[in-house]
């Protein structure tokens, strides 16, 4: 049987990529479990004590207790904006259509500090500083990006016909789009969700401009925990994430698969 | 133009199509559209593609809006009225099954529409389901299904409802040619056993003549004729129907009576015409012989094979007539074979055969 074959220096170059991707992440892994009081690796002893630590730790605790209902606010916002903008942009075709799919999409291509400067200049006046409403509406501007990408790649995998079909058929609008749109682009949506709540619940960027003493996140009291102290309770969170980002990116690849949701157009 | 159909709503009418129009932005899709569709029959809506005919299908069906104009069923006018309210089942080009259901689901879906009590949708359905014969089908999901299977699914979706008028949108474009032929049978026979009114939208003349008890010929918009199969074939209204259903010679001549100048032949014309005309004979309709054979009582002309391409049920010559190309589709026997290039012959045909329009620009 003959294979598409990869030249050795090739496979070479990709596995030196894959390492620098992801070493030190795996890293992360055995530091969690380490027993000592420093980030020092290799650890020389091992326990669980800094899983512990977690959960007695109260800034941490808030801060996920927050980034947790904040993500989940922010991915239910995301799909009620991008669902109809997507349904405007790809179903209506008007002559805007083009121009709202660029200006909804365009954050993606900002570096982020300047969008976190940009929002800070015009929340200040409106003070929404350090309030859970500016860290909302701010992680939203990266939310909504990605929640058009994929609502609109599902809307558009969805033949016009079909819709029509069961309009022939006697099925007004609305039942339409709950019998036959809704579980056809559910896919896309659930894929879009796991991104929104994925890109809200470890921003820190943003956060970091917004953040005040009342209201702060999980990504932002990691970042001070980390200012103060060089403690293993860091990788312990860490790959606390690892799982629940794993877990998520699982429901999406099972659900639509990974290439066909996130490579985005239309 | 002549249009053969302009008199007011035709009593027999059940469907009826009133100074239709479509404009898009920047071009006219369907312009003064009137059709009359007798109850219980089946009509093609027949022309090249962009002439207009899926668009109005779409207004038919209530899937595109009528920029002017009526459509009306059994009296009704129902031009505003929208898709889910006309009682119309749409066969479209793709089938647009329903994916994320069974093929039992997908034909059940217009009588849940409708309300329809539990137990007689599911006897309904199992009746749809052997009349396109799809018997054990019933719990396999769209994507599991061939294409002709899936267009089988698409028409029983369709005549579940039991809808006033089933509309089909090129169904049988997407199938091989063989399936295609038989789909054809079979559509035919359903809807003649229902006796339901149809329109059923082609670019495929053949197909158009074969299943259908009328069609309309459409072209950039227009109605260039409206009639049966043979008033199409053997009277059509104008050259572009006499071209676009079925193959024709098209030779310019200079008519004067009955007798039209046709190069350096004189060619006899079955009505008296004058000046510049266009004159057209089917291939098939000619007749090929020696060259100093007579035909009496026939047009006849001379000239040489210049081409020949043999198709097994037919073969078809290119022969040089003082200068012009003319087609001759002969029939094939194991008796004789072909003509080869370079023979001389003679071109005779019937003068009723002959078809002459005057000459247009």
């Amino acid at each position: 049987m003959e294979e598409a074959r990869t030249s050795w220096p090739l496979k070479i170059l990709v596995l030196l990529l894959f390492a620098f991707l992801l070493v030190p992440v795996l890293v992360v892994i055995p530091l969690s479990f380490s027993g000592e009081n420093t980030l020092r690796f290799p650890p020389t002893s091992w326990s669980l004590r800094w899983y512990g630590a977690i959960f007695q730790n109260q800034r941490i605790m808030s801060g996920f207790r927050i980034s947790a209902t904040l993500a989940t606010l922010v991915t239910i916002l995301t799909l009620a904006i991008t669902l109809p903008a997507a349904y405007v942009i790809v179903r209506l075709r008007t002559r805007g259509s083009e121009f709202l799919y660029n200006v909804f999409t365009a954050p993606l291509l900002l570096p982020t500090i300047v969008l976190g400067l940009a929002i800070l200049i015009i929340f200040a006046p409106l003070g929404l500083l350090g309030t859970f409403t500016g860290i909302a509406l701010g992680h939203l501007v990266l939310t909504v990006p990605y929640g058009i990408r994929v609502t609109a790649t599902a809307l558009a995998g969805l033949a016009v016909p079909v819709e029509e079909a069961a309009a022939t058929l006697g099925a007004r609008p609305l039942v339409v789009f709950t019998r036959i749109t809704l579980p056809l682009i559910a896919p896309g949506l659930l894929s879009a969700a796991a991104l929104s709540f994925l890109v809200s619940f470890d921003e820190l960027v943003i956060t970091l401009f917004l953040a005040g003493p009342r209201v702060s996140t999980l990504p932002f009291e990691m970042f001070r925990h980390l200012e103060t102290r060089s403690d293993p309770l860091i990788a312990a969170i860490a790959v606390l994430m690892i799982a629940l980002t794993l877990g998520a990116v699982m429901i999406v690849h099972r659900t639509v698969g990974l290439s066909k949701s996130f490579a985005g157009g239309r | 133009m002549a249009t053969a159909q302009s008199a007011a709503a035709g009593d027999g009418a059940f469907l009826s199509l009133r100074g239709l129009r479509k404009v898009y932005t920047d071009f006219v899709a369907v312009e003064n559209l009137h059709l009359d569709v007798p109850k219980g029959e089946l009509i093609a809506l027949l022309g090249p593609s962009g002439c207009g005919k899926t668009t109005t299908l779409r207004m038919i069906a209530g899937l595109a809006s009528a920029t002017a104009g009526h459509v009306m069923v059994g009296g009704r006018d129902i031009t505003s009225a929208p898709p889910y309210d006309r009682d119309m089942g749409v066969v479209f080009q793709s089938y647009a099954l329903f994916p994320h259901m069974t093929v039992a689901k997908n034909i059940a879906f217009g009588l849940q529409m409708r309300k329809v009590p539990r137990a007689e949708i599911d006897r309904r359905v199992a009746e749809a389901i052997s009349l396109v014969r799809l018997n054990g089908m019933e719990e396999r999901r769209p994507r599991e299904l061939s294409g002709g299977q899936q267009q089988r699914v698409a028409l029983a979706r369709a005549l579940v409802i039991r809808p006033s008028i089933l509309l089909f949108d090129e169904p049988l474009s997407n199938l091989d040619a063989k399936l295609r032929d038989e789909m054809r049978t079979e559509i035919r026979d359903i809807q003649q056993r229902l006796g339901i009114t149809a329109v059923f939208v082609t670019h495929d003349q053949s197909e158009a003549l074969a299943m259908c008890d009328k069609v309309a010929v459409l072209n950039a918009g227009r109605l260039e004729q409206f009639g049966s199969p043979i008033e199409l074939y053997e009277h059509p209204a104008n050259p572009f129907v006499a071209s676009f259903v079925g193959r024709v010679n098209r030779l310019p001549g200079t008519a004067a009576g009955t007798t039209v100048k046709v190069g350096a032949h004189d060619v006899i014309l079955p009505k008296p015409m004058t000046g510049a005309v266009e004159v057209m004979v089917r291939p098939h309709r000619i007749a090929l012989g020696g060259p100093s054979d007579t035909a009496p009582g026939a047009n006849r002309v001379t000239g040489t094979i210049s081409q020949v391409a043999y198709a097994g049920d037919l073969v078809q010559y290119g022969i040089d007539v003082g200068g012009t190309r003319w087609f001759v589709e002969q029939q094939t026997t194991a008796a004789r074979p072909p003509e080869v290039p370079g023979t001389p012959v003679s071109l005779s045909w019937r003068v009723e055969d002959t078809l002459a329009f005057p000459a247009q620009g």
